[in-house]
This record gives C-alpha cells, sequence and structure tokens, in this order.
C-alpha cells in the first residue's frame, strides 16, 4: 500500500435540518474543487495518518477516499503529500 | 444481593498516547511530555515505551531523563487536546452505563450492573469497549473487571491485553501476591509504616489484624485493611454537582532559585493576587493561610497560620505570607513555593468589624483587588500589575490562574468513606 499523508482540506458542507452533515465537495490548495460523487459509509474512527474524528468513507472523481471531520476541521488521507 | 459489576478502565500513559495518535510519527522516538523547560516546570508527566526502555520515569525533572536519555524528545503539555479527547473515550463509556465516575482525566469506573440485561456477558462487553476506544480514537486501554472499584482498579493496573478479572473466587491468587504499594491509597508514607511491619504484599495486609492496623494508623489502617479484602462497597458516582473547595491554593516552581524575601516577595504577590482572586470568584473567604517551600534541595517546609479575621483579600493574605516565610532563613535557597487558604466559608455581606483593624485601609484594600480583577477581566491579564513585580519579570511572568492545571482527585472525592 503506497503512503498517505494527512491533509487538511476545505470542504463544502451541506448540514441538514437533523444536524447531519454531508460533505459535497473537496478544494484543494490551487482552489481546484473535487464534487463528492457518494458517502459509502460515516463511523468514528481514527486515522492511521493521526488524529481522530467521524470519518466519511466517499466516492470522489470514481475513487474512495477517507474524508475526516476531526474536532472543527476537515482532513483528507491523502495520497500526495 | 448479588455482587456488582465494575469496570475500571485506564488510558496507557495518556499525554503521551494522545500525542502520538495526533502524530503518528512520534512512536518511533523516543519521546515524553512534560513542562517547558526553560522555565524550569519541568517534570515529566508521561512517556511513550520507547522512553520507558531508556529508564524515563513519571514525575523526575526533565534534567535527569536527559541523562538518561540525550535524544528524548520532550513535547509540552496540551491540556485541550488530552480534555478532549478523553472526553471522548468517556462518551464511549457512557454509552453502555449512566454510571462512570471519572478519576483524573485518563481513569473511569463504570458500574456495569444494571447494564448487564441489556448488553450482555461483562467480559465481552468490556473487551468490545476496548476495542472500540481503539478503533474510534486510536487510544489503547487497559481495563478490570471487579465487584469492587479497588479490584477493578488492580485489574487495569496489570496492563493486560484482555480485561483483567478479579472475581471472589480467584482474588486471593490474583491479587493478594501483588506488592502492597500496588493499592490504591498506599503511597511511600503508607508503604513504609506496613514496611517496618513485614507487611509487603496485599495478602500480608489482607491477613494482619485489624485492630493493630488501627491502633499505628488510625481509620487510613482500617480502610486500607478493608480494601485488601475487597470490601469497598463506595459507588460509582458521576461528578457533576461541584464539591466546595475545602482550600484554595497556588504554586509556583520559580524561574531561578531565589535567595531571600525581597526577592521572593513579588512571587507571592502574584500568587497572592491569583489565591485572592479565585477566591472573589467562588464567594469564599478563608482564615487559615498555609504556606510551602521547596527548596533547591528538595526539602519541603510548611507551616500555616491562623488569621483572626476571614479574608480574601491579597494585601492580608500576603502579610501573613510574610509572617511565615520569615522563619525560613534562605541557607538553601527556594525553587517552588506556594499559598494556600483553608477553613473555608461563603463571604457574607454583613460583617463584625474590628476595632482592632483599620477598616478604612481594609476596604481599600478590598475596592483594589476588585479593580484589578476587572480591569484585568476586561484588558488581559499583563494589563495591570504591582511595580514591584516588575523588577525581576521573568520571575513574575506567570498568569497562575489562567495556565491550564489539571487538578489531582481524590478517591473519595468529598464522599465519607464507606468500607
Amino acid at each position: 500500500m503506497s503512503e498517505l499523508y494527512k491533509r487538511y482540506v476545505d470542504v463544502v458542507v451541506r448540514m441538514k435540518k437533523d444536524r447531519q452533515m454531508i460533505p459535497m465537495k473537496l478544494i484543494w490548495d490551487n482552489d481546484r474543487e473535487y464534487p463528492i460523487d457518494k458517502v459509502l459509509r460515516v463511523e468514528p474512527r481514527a486515522s492511521q495518518v493521526g488524529g481522530s474524528g467521524i470519518r466519511y468513507e466517499v466516492k470522489i472523481c470514481g475513487q474512495i477516499r477517507c474524508l475526516f471531520f476531526e474536532k472543527d476541521r476537515w482532513f483528507i488521507e491523502s495520497f500526495r503529500p | 444481593m448479588s455482587d456488582r459489576i465494575i469496570f475500571h478502565i485506564d488510558i496507557n500513559h495518556c499525554y503521551a498516547q494522545i500525542e502520538e495518535m495526533m502524530y503518528p510519527e512520534l512512536r518511533k522516538v523516543s519521546m515524553a511530555v512534560g513542562g517547558h523547560e526553560e522555565t524550569r516546570h519541568g517534570i515529566i508527566l508521561t512517556k511513550n515505551d520507547l522512553a520507558k526502555a531508556k529508564g524515563v520515569r513519571t514525575g523526575e525533572s526533565l534534567r535527569e531523563a536527559y541523562e538518561k536519555d540525550p535524544n528524548l524528545l520532550i513535547i509540552p503539555p496540551h491540556y485541550d487536546e488530552y480534555t478532549y479527547y478523553t472526553g471522548k473515550v468517556k462518551e464511549i463509556y457512557r454509552q453502555y452505563s449512566d454510571q462512570v465516575e471519572s478519576f483524573g482525566l485518563d481513569e473511569a469506573w463504570i458500574d456495569y450492573t444494571n447494564s448487564q440485561k441489556l448488553f450482555g456477558e461483562p467480559g465481552k462487553v468490556c473487551q468490545e469497549i476496548v476495542n472500540r476506544v481503539y478503533q474510534e480514537l486510536g487510544l489503547k486501554v487497559s481495563a478490570g473487571i471487579s465487584w469492587n472499584k479497588v479490584f477493578a482498579k488492580l485489574g487495569s493496573d496489570q496492563k493486560s491485553s484482555a480485561p483483567y478479572e478479579i472475581t471472589r473466587q480467584n482474588y486471593p491468587e490474583t491479587v493478594w501476591p501483588l506488592p502492597v504499594q500496588d493499592l490504591l491509597y498506599v503511597g511511600p508514607a503508607t508503604y513504609e509504616k506496613l514496611r517496618s511491619r513485614s507487611i509487603r504484599t496485599i495478602g500480608d495486609l489482607a491477613q494482619y489484624p485489624e485492630e493493630h492496623l488501627k491502633k499505628a494508623m488510625g481509620m487510613a489502617g482500617v480502610m486500607i485493611h478493608a480494601f485488601a479484602n475487597g470490601e469497598d462497597s463506595s459507588p460509582v458516582t458521576e461528578v457533576t454537582a461541584v464539591s466546595v473547595p475545602k482550600s484554595v491554593g497556588n504554586s509556583m516552581t520559580m524561574i531561578h532559585d531565589v535567595g531571600s524575601w525581597e526577592e521572593l516577595q513579588p512571587v507571592y504577590y502574584v500568587l497572592c493576587e491569583a489565591v485572592s482572586s479565585r477566591l472573589r470568584q467562588q464567594g469564599l473567604e478563608g482564615s487559615v493561610v498555609h504556606v510551602s517551600l521547596r527548596s533547591a534541595g528538595l526539602d519541603w517546609y510548611g507551616c500555616e497560620r491562623k488569621l483572626d479575621q476571614k479574608t480574601n483579600l491579597s494585601e492580608e493574605i500576603l502579610d501573613a505570607v510574610r509572617f511565615l516565610v520569615s522563619s525560613y532563613d534562605f541557607a538553601v535557597p527556594l525553587r517552588a513555593v506556594g499559598v494556600s487558604l483553608s477553613h473555608l466559608s461563603e463571604a457574607g455581606t454583613l460583617r463584625q468589624m474590628s476595632l482592632f483593624t483599620n477598616e478604612i485601609a481594609r476596604e481599600k484594600a478590598r475596592r483594589t483587588d476588585i479593580a484589578m480583577d476587572e480591569i484585568r477581566a476586561r484588558f488581559g491579564f499583563q494589563a495591570i500589575c504591582r511595580a514591584c513585580t516588575l523588577v525581576d519579570r521573568p520571575l513574575t511572568d506567570f498568569n497562575v490562574q489562567e495556565d491550564h492545571t489539571v487538578h489531582p482527585v481524590g478517591y473519595f472525592q468529598g464522599r465519607k468513606m464507606v468500607v
């Protein structure tokens, strides 16, 4: 398995009436936006790149990635440093 | 009535593990969480396994730790993170019982007795909690199960990978061979007393005549004797009600050793102001001032004085401190100092005036204190200070009141002893 990196990212979130949060798109450093196609699973988990929080297993551009809501911000287990 | 089922769960070397969880690369180096070395608030609070292997111990000074391991990485504590993550751990515990009692940040008792019908077999559920804390928060915890809190804690202290169960059947084989100092409330002083009576294991203590212990050590002897026999019926209670403090105090390790009262006075001004301000915030006043001094040779020296009138004025507290410290000859310079006020009661609005004190000056001092509190609340702690504290700025440059401290907690937390 290739090495993963912890990357804090901007995330556009839909906050539902019942307090559920659904990440809609992810914004990378160069302002490129990546829509989140689907949220596959949501559960509290520790991350292998450090930190813990609510893990959103999501599909972005056909790839499965793990996005974490850690305390009050978002990070992604990134394949790129 | 059937026995209770109590879990005790302890986050292994808590602060260090939380740091490692947040920054996994720390697992690869020998690391400890400790105070800032430059300001000498420096002791090792916890260490990781690599540091432990090099002999670094909790509670020793940073200098001692560096002697054992020159490459030791020391990280200043991040209490906000520890409070946050340990809170998350306890949220998991509370999903299994409403009776969760915290014992410091990292430890907790969970009374599982009434939840058994909901969740099932205690051993399995306890293991499930351990697994969940690891999966969800990345923290390793160790657990003990028993019918009383003391043995449950002893169980988790064994640090076994699976929950360590101590039952009425197995405790003579599992608990009694353990060294007596492993028992709750057997500290170094008690240990010495027990050792002089050839009590070395918990079993020795359990079988020692209770009367003899009572004679030698009073109720504390009866208590630890009962603990050794598993007779502890103290309940697991959520500590939500804020208990009234018995004393309010602050202490400080100074940036350099201090060899005279002139040098020490500004430090005490800051400490007394902090104590006085905290008393006012809680609407309390006290009548006994206690001073503790630790010399550079690490000897402790403590003394106290009863005041004629209850007070929460910084000037009056400082006067008492001045009197008490005058009995110290400064032959050995001081490294750490502290002051506390006890015999507290609510600060009433009505007060008997004294014929022998200058009440006008007293009122002035009270207003000064309140004005300083208000200025600090609005513009920050540094906004106002006594001129004398500016002479040696680094020495007095601390805000004891707001610098985060995690208070040690007592087992009884204000409850009466139940044995």
